[in-house]
């Protein structure tokens, strides 16, 4: 297959073994695996491990985008990304687990800028069992000063 | 009286649901916390897809932290910064990292920043309403109440207490509470009887420029002091402030003197750092900030200087900080006495003031640093009073030397 496939085009292969042919240009987008191609260290397939096919599949989608659209208004490609990143909690995360590892650092932006904006306005109630879940409760000092500084609830 | 009595109350009842209600991972604290409250509970999804977030690269979190931080930079938006350090022990620890002191950003973000200095090159604009009918001050951030509105973040209160021979006025962070068993109690200002010299007390004991240079390593000493200083407040000096007499009852503004005795002339002398407490000497889940570790420049020279320095030079680093007032001009054509306030004070009175360093030749101070006003008190209108302060006094000092003025003063006028 590999001998077929045409120049600048680089197979990734998630961590459950489907395969995403893909322009180098596009792949290179993360810069672990542009270390990897300039280090000529990478056959034609490389692997990701960690990300499977699903989350690989949206990481490929956001850069393509990204990479067609260099010449788009800027606005667009924030809609683009807004829309992107709005997704579950679980995929939210492995994306963002993903984005960090591969080093794809537009994508890790948007995602840091979007989780950002979710934790903002939230009661500290809220962010916990949004992100720590339920089983983490230590009471730390200065939350009862806090509380009457912010005139707020943080416990 | 009535309501300290209620929050401590409430606060035993508190505790006693913590243990009560059976959740075996709590830690029993020194410092009580209401438990908490009954927000809306968690939906089962949410239950059922925990925690993956708790595993998140520390980096990531610390970009997330950064992402708040820089956008919020305004009350009461900025409620979300501390949010995040209320989550658990690691976001504490990693916005602690996010989070520059007031002296570093000009900005006030726990409560702590109010015994932080404050900017070097800016000033903080805060106001103070007066209550007559209770005798409370209360101190909020912003330009003037017409500006920010209700939403004015209050920073402190103060509470005027006479008793027989002076007058005590209890600072607290909270709008209310001026018990001194409580938590939010911070400070007082006790007068003499003529008004005429007033101490500032700190609830907690000074940061000491030593401890704080030397970082961890001689942290376990003072761990004891630490542990015993959350039981009932203490009564550290701040600082002395001395009004003159008016023996001759001429008309003119008051003239005052603040020897600062919490910080070294050092603060204002080329490369000197004023003491920057990082918390209220309460807990152990506080981190050691390391912003303050890097920072006693002036103590390297303390350390290691050449013996062959005289003696004074060590000493004079170390004299207190003193302020006096900026003297004001006699203008010929309005027939009074003036000082420029950049339009932050708007009504003459003789509780308006400026002060500046007073600093003598052989202290090596800049010339700028001279001229410099730290801080400003003024008039805008019935029981409004503004004040700016600047590097090295902290939200907390200024507020005293400020309430020191309201203070009735038949002698010196």
């Amino acid at each position: 297959m590999s001998s077929s496939l045409e120049k600048n085009m680089l197979i990734l292969r998630s961590s459950d073994g489907e395969e995403f042919i893909v322009p180098e240009v596009v792949a290179v987008m993360s810069k672990a695996i542009k270390n990897m191609v300039e280090d000529e260290c990478a056959s034609n397939t490389i692997p990701v491990p960690n990300v499977d096919a699903n989350i690989l599949a949206m990481v490929i989608e956001f850069c393509k985008k990204h990479d067609e659209s260099e010449a788009e208004a800027a606005s667009d490609l924030k809609t683009f990304d807004s829309e992107f990143v709005n997704r579950g909690q679980e995929a939210l995360y492995d994306l963002i687990t993903a984005a960090n590892f591969r080093d794809v650092k537009e994508l890790l932006d948007a995602l840091c800028q979007n989780v950002a904006e979710m934790i903002k306005g939230k009661s500290v109630h809220h962010i916990r069992i949004q992100f720590l879940g339920y089983q983490l409760f230590e009471i730390l000092t200065s939350n009862f000063i806090w509380n009457i500084w912010c005139d707020r609830d943080f416990d | 009286m009535g309501d300290g009595f209620k929050i401590k109350l409430r606060r035993r009842a508190d505790r006693k649901c913590v243990h009560g209600c059976g959740r075996s991972h709590i830690a029993p604290e020194s410092s009580p916390s209401p438990s908490p409250s009954p927000s809306p509970s968690p939906s089962p999804s949410a239950l059922s897809q925990q925690s993956c977030w708790a595993n998140l690269p520390r980096e990531l979190l610390l970009d997330i932290i950064h992402r708040i931080e820089v956008s919020q930079t305004l009350w009461p938006l900025r409620r979300d910064v501390v949010a995040c350090a209320a989550v658990c022990r690691s976001w504490r620890e990693t916005t602690k990292e996010v989070v520059r002191t007031p002296e570093q950003c000009g900005l006030l973000t726990f409560p702590i920043s109010l015994k932080q200095p404050g900017p070097r090159d800016s000033l903080i604009q805060c106001f103070i309403k007066r209550e007559r009918a209770t005798s409370i001050y209360r101190l909020y951030l912003g330009l003037s109440p017409a500006l920010s509105g209700d939403a004015s973040k209050l920073l402190l209160a103060a509470r005027k207490v006479r008793r027989v021979t002076n007058t005590d006025i209890l600072i607290s962070l909270a709008a209310d509470d001026f018990s001194r068993a409580s938590d939010t109690y911070i400070g007082k200002l006790r007068s003499n009887f003529l008004g005429t010299k007033l101490i500032i007390y700190d609830s907690q004991p000074p940061c000491d420029h030593a401890i704080q240079s030397n970082g961890r390593s001689h942290r376990k000493v003072y761990s004891k002091q630490q542990l015993s200083c959350r039981g009932p407040a203490g009564n550290y000096k701040v600082a002395t402030i001395s009004y003159e007499l008016n023996v001759l009852r001429t008309r003119g503004p008051r003239r005052m003197m603040c020897t600062m005795h919490s910080i070294p002339i050092s603060a204002i002398q080329e490369g000197g750092t004023a003491p920057t407490p990082s918390t209220f000497g309460t807990c152990f889940d506080e981190p050691f900030s390391p912003l303050l570790v890097s920072k006693g420049k002036n103590l390297v020279k303390f350390g290691f200087g050449s013996p062959a320095e005289p003696f004074e030079s060590v000493h004079d680093t170390r004299d207190p900080l003193i302020l006096k007032n900026k003297a004001p001009r006699w203008h010929e054509q309005l027939q009074c006495w003036c000082l420029n306030f950049k339009g932050r004070v708007t009504v003459a009175s003789v509780k308006n003031f400026q002060l500046v360093a007073a600093v003598e030749a052989h202290q090596n101070v800049p010339a700028a640093e001279q001229e410099k006003v730290i801080l400003q008190f003024g008039k805008i209108g019935k029981d409004i009073f503004t004040m700016d302060y600047c590097y090295p006094l902290s939200a907390f000092q200024a507020f005293a030397i400020c309430l020191s003025s309201f203070d009735t003063k038949p002698a010196c006028e």
